[in-house]
């Protein structure tokens, strides 16, 4: 799969390491240079210094051939104008954003994007927690920086 | 809409340069406003400074607090901030959870006009593309000059069309020129064509005019507007 991922910040830069790992044809895009360490020595997929929300930094990025889009920079506007352009400007089949403010997430969910909310997958955990004792928030994988690395 | 004989309601997201002198402009209009500003500082000046103006603090991307400033009765809704991503969603919510009837955006970055377009703001205005288009055509006006015939005070000038020129897709009966020019030769791809009256002025031309020396400055302020 060509995947975009927009915001290398902790979730974006775990995401593009363990799809690229996979194999996947991986382009990251963030504003600062400095945010791609998070990608470590032996990221092999594209870096793109650039503002997500400018059609003309996405093209260059590859989204018009993309196959997946997921925006995660730390502002929901940003990533619901980036997921939107993405969606609808350049018709990438599968469109996915992160969103912290649940209100927001139903609105633009009614609106047709794919989003999803830590806050309130957070808040879900936790409760599911202190009713069954079973916490959940352990079963996510390995660090994909040291899978395959004993 | 506002119901006949009330000034009409408009909420205006963004108390900077460009929401400040906007709220202040429309209500000397006698629209009833509210700015909606999320650093309270500012809200406070702004108040101050305007007097007659609701300023609420808040953030105008905020589904609830939106509800509270009578967003369902506003005629327009206007994103002024410097971040397009917040103008752009401010206008979706307002048009798709609040039906308001007009939405207008200010557009940062020209890239994103059609952006916004394809995403359902009524109006995208890039404040950069009106100052581009204003000052190609000061450019023009300020770039034409004239060769003298002879020592009559006369002479030809060569006009490149600027692309807002009003000019373009008017047939040269139509143009009208400072006093008494006249268009001698339209330069069109490299050739010369001899114009008749009928003939349609192109983007792209250039016009070569007889005039009055003491005409050149007006000629490109005329090539400029149409």
């Amino acid at each position: 799969m060509k995947v975009i991922i927009v915001g290398c910040g902790r979730v974006g830069a775990r995401l593009a390491k363990q799809l690229d790992a996979e194999g996947h044809q991986v382009t990251v895009v963030d504003q600062l240079v400095s945010a791609f360490n998070r990608l470590g020595r032996d990221f092999g997929g594209n870096m793109i210094v650039g503002n997500c929300i400018d059609e003309a930094v996405l093209r260059r990025a590859g989204v018009e051939k993309a196959d997946c889009f997921v925006s995660v920079t730390n502002g929901d506007n940003r990533n619901l104008m980036a997921a939107q352009i993405a969606q609808r400007f350049f018709k990438v089949p599968r469109v996915i954003t992160r969103l912290y403010d649940p209100i927001r997430q139903s609105v633009y969910r009614e609106m047709g994007l794919e989003t999803f909310c830590p806050t309130s997958l957070g808040a879900d955990l936790v409760r599911d927690y202190f009713l069954t004792g079973v916490n959940r928030g352990h079963e996510t994988a390995d660090d994909p920086s040291t899978v395959g690395a004993s | 809409m506002s119901p006949a004989g009330e000034p009409p309601y408009v909420i205006i997201v963004g108390g900077g340069k460009v929401g400040y002198h906007l709220a202040r402009h429309l209500i000397e209009r006698d629209y009833e406003v509210t700015l909606v500003e999320k650093d309270a500082v500012r809200a406070e000046w702004i108040e101050h400074q305007l007097g007659t103006v609701s300023v609420m603090v808040g953030d105008g991307d905020e589904m609830a607090f939106l509800a509270t400033t009578g967003i369902e009765r506003a005629s327009a809704v206007i994103g002024t901030t410097g971040d397009d991503e917040d103008n752009l969603i401010v206008c979706q919510l307002a048009k798709t959870k609040f039906s308001v009837p007009r939405t207008i955006a200010r557009v940062n970055n020209p890239h994103n006009v059609a952006v916004f377009k394809a995403l359902g703001v009524d109006a995208p205005v890039s404040a950069t593309e009106v100052l581009m288009g204003l000052i190609e055509a000061e450019l023009a006006s300020e770039l034409v000059r004239g060769v003298a015939v002879k020592a009559s005070g006369a002479c030809l000038v060569d006009l490149a069309l600027p692309a807002v020129s009003g000019f373009v897709g008017k047939p040269v009966a139509e143009i009208s020129l400072p006093k008494g020019g006249i268009i001698v030769c339209i330069v069109r791809g490299g050739r010369p064509v001899v114009p008749a009256p009928e003939t349609v002025v192109e983007a792209g031309d250039e016009l070569v005019v007889f005039s009055q020396l003491t005409d050149v400055a007006a000629l490109g302020e005329a090539v400029a507007r149409g």
